[in-house]
Order: C-alpha cells, then sequence, then structure tokens
C-alpha cells in the first residue's frame, strides 16, 4: 500500500531526531509533504533527512508562532501534526533540579501544548476540508516507572492525560488526537541511557546490556524507529478515522507482563 | 473490635493468605467459619468454624452457607480468598486443568457470591483475592491469570448489580510469600537467585506477607471503606508501578 497520505501537509516536531527521522521518512514514502521541525537541520542523529526543514524551538512560544506561520503561507493549511520533541533527564526527583524540571516539562508537555495551540487554526482549515490530526508522544514511562527517570515519568504521564483532553476539546471540530506511547525504541535517546547512569550497569558492556533487554521483550526485540512511524502512520492516516483520545502503547509486549525475574 | 457481633466467611482459610485473614476477622471480633477441601487443620484456633468444601461445587458451597448461618447467623462478610495455580501455558493445560484452576478461582467465587448475597440484603461487604496476574500476564500461568481477571471483572458486577446493600471489592496481591510463591519460585533455574532478582524489583523492599493482604480486607470489610466498591485494590509493595524492565538489575 502507498499514499495512504497523498496530498497532505504534516508537520513532525523533533523532526530530525531518532524517531521524528523515521516518521518523516514514513510520511514522504506515502506521498506526504512533510516538515520537518527541530533545533537544527542535522538533529540529534547528525546526517542528512528527508522532509523540508523548519527552525523550532518547541518551548518557545514565538518560535511555534513563527513555524505556523511559515506552514500557513507554504501550503495554507495542515492536516497532520506530530509532537515528536522530546528530551530525557536520567535522574531521580532528589537529583533533579529545579532547572532541570522547567527544561524537561518545557519541551516535552509545554512543546507540546504550544505546537497544538498555534497549529490549532491550520488544521481546522483541513478538518473542515475532512480531517485532522495530531499524534503526541506519550511513553510507557507514562504508566509504570523506569527508576532514575522521575520528570521524564511526569511529563509523559502529563501528555497522556493532555491527550485525552484536546480530543475532547477539538473532536466536535474533527481534529483527532492521540498519543503513542513507545517502550523501548533503538535511538540516540535509547543509546544514551544504555551509556549513562541511568542504566546502572552492573559490570556488563553496553552489547550484554542490550541483549539483556531484548531478553525481557516477549517480542526478544527492541523497537525500531519505523515501528513507531508506522503506528504513527496509521494514527495519521484515514484509516484511523475513529480513532481519537487513545494512549497506544507499542513496546514489543514489555508492559504486558508482571516484572520478570532472572531465571 | 469493630467487627464484634458479625459474621464472616473466609474460602481457604486453612493456610497461608486465607488462614491470615481469618486471624484478623477474628481478632476485629468477628465469627469466623472458614473452609478447605481437607480435613480442618489441626492448629486453627477452635472459636473458628470449619467446614470441609469444595468451592467449585455449588451443593458443597450451599452446605457452607447452611453450617454457618446454624453455627454464627447469617453471614455479612465474605472473603472469596480459595484458589489454586496450575504453571502451564495454554497448549501445555489439560481439560483436567481447566476443570481445577476455573473450577476453584472462577465458578467457586461465582458458586458463594449467589450463595451469600441474598443473606446480605441488610447491608454485607464481599472482599475477592484477585492478583496482579490478572492485569498483567505471569508466564506460564495462562489460566491462573485468566481466572484472576475473571475474579476482577465479577467483582465490578456484584458491586454494581448488588450496590447499595452489599459493597464488593478485589485485592490484587503480588509476590506473597506462601507455599504458592515458592512453588513459582522452583520453575526458575536458580530459585535463590531469581528470589533475590525478584526482591530487587520491589520498592517496598520485601516481599508480602499472609498479613498485608489480610490487613487490607480487614480494611475493605470496615465501616471506613464504606464508599470503596467496585474496586480492585493492588498490594505489592510497588512491584506493577515499575517497568518490568530495570536495567539496572542487569
Amino acid at each position: 500500500m502507498s499514499g495512504r497520505l497523498a496530498g497532505r501537509i504534516a508537520l513532525v516536531t523533533g523532526g530530525r531526531g531518532g524517531i521524528g527521522r523515521a516518521i518523516c521518512a514514513r510520511f514522504a514514502e506515502e506521498g506526504a509533504t512533510v516538515i520537518a521541525a527541530d533545533l537544527s537541520e542535522t538533529g540529534s542523529v547528525g546526517d542528512a533527512a528527508p522532509g523540508a526543514f523548519q527552525r523550532l524551538d518547541v518551548s518557545s512560544e514565538a518560535e511555534a508562532e513563527a513555524a505556523m506561520a511559515a506552514v500557513a503561507a507554504g501550503h495554507g493549511r495542515l492536516d497532520v501534526l506530530v509532537n515528536a520533541a522530546g528530551i530525557e533527564i536520567e535522574k531521580t526527583i532528589e537529583q533533579t533540579s529545579l532547572e532541570d524540571w522547567n527544561r524537561i516539562f518545557a519541551v516535552n508537555v509545554t512543546g507540546t501544548f504550544l505546537a497544538s495551540k498555534h497549529a490549532l487554526p491550520l488544521l481546522r482549515r483541513s478538518a473542515a476540508a475532512g480531517g485532522a490530526s495530531i499524534v503526541n508522544f506519550g511513553s510507557y514511562d507514562g504508566f509504570i516507572a523506569d527508576p532514575g527517570l522521575a520528570a521524564y515519568c511526569a511529563t509523559k504521564g502529563a501528555v497522556h492525560a493532555l491527550t485525552r483532553a484536546m480530543a475532547c476539546d477539538h473532536g466536535p471540530e474533527g481534529i483527532r488526537v492521540n498519543a503513542i506511547c513507545p517502550g523501548y525504541v533503538d535511538t540516540p535517546m535509547l543509546q544514551s541511557f544504555f551509556a549513562g547512569e541511568g542504566s546502572g550497569g552492573q559490570g556488563g558492556t553496553v552489547e550484554t546490556l542490550e541483549q539483556a533487554v531484548r531478553d525481557v521483550h516477549p517480542l526478544r526485540r527492541y523497537g525500531t524507529p519505523r515501528d513507531m512511524a508506522n503506528l504513527v502512520l496509521w494514527l495519521a492516516s484515514d484509516e484511523a478515522a475513529y480513532a481519537s483520545g487513545q494512549l497506544w502503547v507499542l513496546d514489543g509486549g514489555l508492559s504486558a507482563q508482571v516484572q520478570q525475574m532472572r531465571t | 473490635m469493630m467487627l464484634r457481633g458479625k459474621t464472616a466467611v473466609v474460602t481457604g482459610g486453612g493456610r497461608g493468605i486465607g488462614r491470615a485473614v481469618v486471624e484478623a476477622l477474628s481478632g476485629a471480633g468477628a465469627r469466623v467459619m472458614t473452609c478447605g477441601r481437607g480435613e480442618r487443620p489441626a492448629d486453627l484456633p477452635a472459636a473458628i468454624g470449619w467446614v470441609r468444601a469444595d468451592m467449585a461445587l455449588p451443593e458443597d458451597v450451599e452446605r457452607l452457607r447452611a453450617a454457618t448461618e446454624a453455627d454464627f447467623g447469617p453471614a455479612t462478610i465474605l472473603v472469596n480468598n480459595a484458589g489454586v495455580q496450575v504453571e502451564k501455558t495454554v497448549t501445555a493445560s489439560t481439560d483436567a486443568d481447566w476443570a481445577l484452576v476455573i473450577g476453584a478461582n472462577c465458578r467457586g467465587v461465582f458458586n458463594t457470591c449467589r450463595a451469600f448475597i441474598p443473606g446480605m440484603a441488610g447491608g454485607g461487604a464481599i472482599v475477592n483475592i484477585g492478583s496482579i496476574s490478572g492485569n498483567q500476564a505471569d508466564p506460564e500461568m495462562a489460566l491462573y491469570n485468566a481466572s484472576k481477571a475473571f475474579v476482577h471483572g465479577l467483582t465490578r458486577s456484584v458491586a454494581v448489580d448488588h450496590g447499595p446493600a452489599v459493597r464488593c471489592n478485589a485485592i490484587s496481591p503480588g509476590w506473597i510469600m506462601t507455599a504458592m510463591a515458592d512453588a513459582a519460585f522452583d520453575l526458575a533455574r536458580d530459585p535463590a537467585a531469581a528470589q533475590a532478582d525478584a526482591l530487587a524489583r520491589h520498592p517496598a523492599g520485601r516481599f508480602g506477607r499472609p498479613e498485608d493482604i489480610a490487613g487490607a480486607v480487614l480494611w475493605l470489610v470496615s465501616p471506613a471503606a464504606g464508599f470503596v466498591t467496585g474496586q480492585c485494590i493492588t498490594v505489592d509493595g510497588g512491584l506493577t508501578a515499575a517497568s518490568p524492565l530495570q536495567p539496572g538489575l542487569f
């Protein structure tokens, strides 16, 4: 199947990051015109990527307004907004400074709020012509906690609640709002987590840790950015026309199980 | 003695969690009847009633109800604790496994609710023992996991259909150190290492004790929980609040 987003205009925040660029690529394959909004042209991955680049710091209202003004000028409407920009801080609350806390909320929660708020007038134009949708990035960490990720878990819980609230408020206008809740996905963020204090790596290497992580998943692997992009694609497409207000966990079955003891 | 004058029935109260519930309710002043498929345990205090009965059989449950009423008066507290566990996947499970697990864990709870609710027209409290495994799967426990999800569902139905007279709640225990939990650890290649690892996954820093569940039961049947009904309360030392994947433990 192809052309599932033919003729659609989509903006992906964090569009140069690990998952964001996979979404841009997937959308482009399906015929969308993609705008990759990020802090820099290369983002956290550091090479070329599909989609027109739009500079956007999602924590800045002025930049959110400017980005949407650019979309309005270029395309006159917006069909799909994906709020994929996000950061992670690997700390307990005691280790988290107020500055850390404000920074992660500014990106993960305020960023979702600002991009959505200023995209709404453009999404409304598309909704009137058939449908528009927002896909937010929650996390399985919004349901159950990974140790040493306190503020991150809290931001994702906030995104989950905001997703439901936005779906209630804007569903009557024809704007669907969903969140995808990834588990472990192979991204620069995950590699940083593996390498950092968050892993608590006890004598093993990153490779042994990665294998152990795979083994805990019922599907015996962790996710790829393309796995995430495939769900975002479905949520953004007409096939998901009745899907709204939901939190879609995509974690290889990780959270379906009770904690798995080593045997 | 907040349960003085009340009659309570606890199924499967011979040992483990059920026994702790029997002692907690008795300690709070209730007259307690319990039951099991075997003989009366020698160490069961004399004041506690015992009926040898299989909860999977409606006629046994009726006998339990009649004996309770004759000895202690109508029960207004029912704790459905009796349950069995078979450690198998779906394809490994036999028809006999199905009959055993579904009979005790599902049909048993249905049988007792059906038998005792009519006697609770003037008010009553039911507490069912569910499990965290009713929400998330333990491997190779297919019928057990499914049977506990049934318990959670029936809990909500009883609360909705038979309120306001009857309050009905469930408790989802995590790892409680009983013979049943020991059997689960025995499945591990290295039971001691498995136990140490499992312990590290509990924010409370220990496994549960039967008394932990008995304490929750006592609260749920008490007037302090008078506005609590239809709920499944997790008592697991924080186990399910954490991700199943904790790289720090590898």
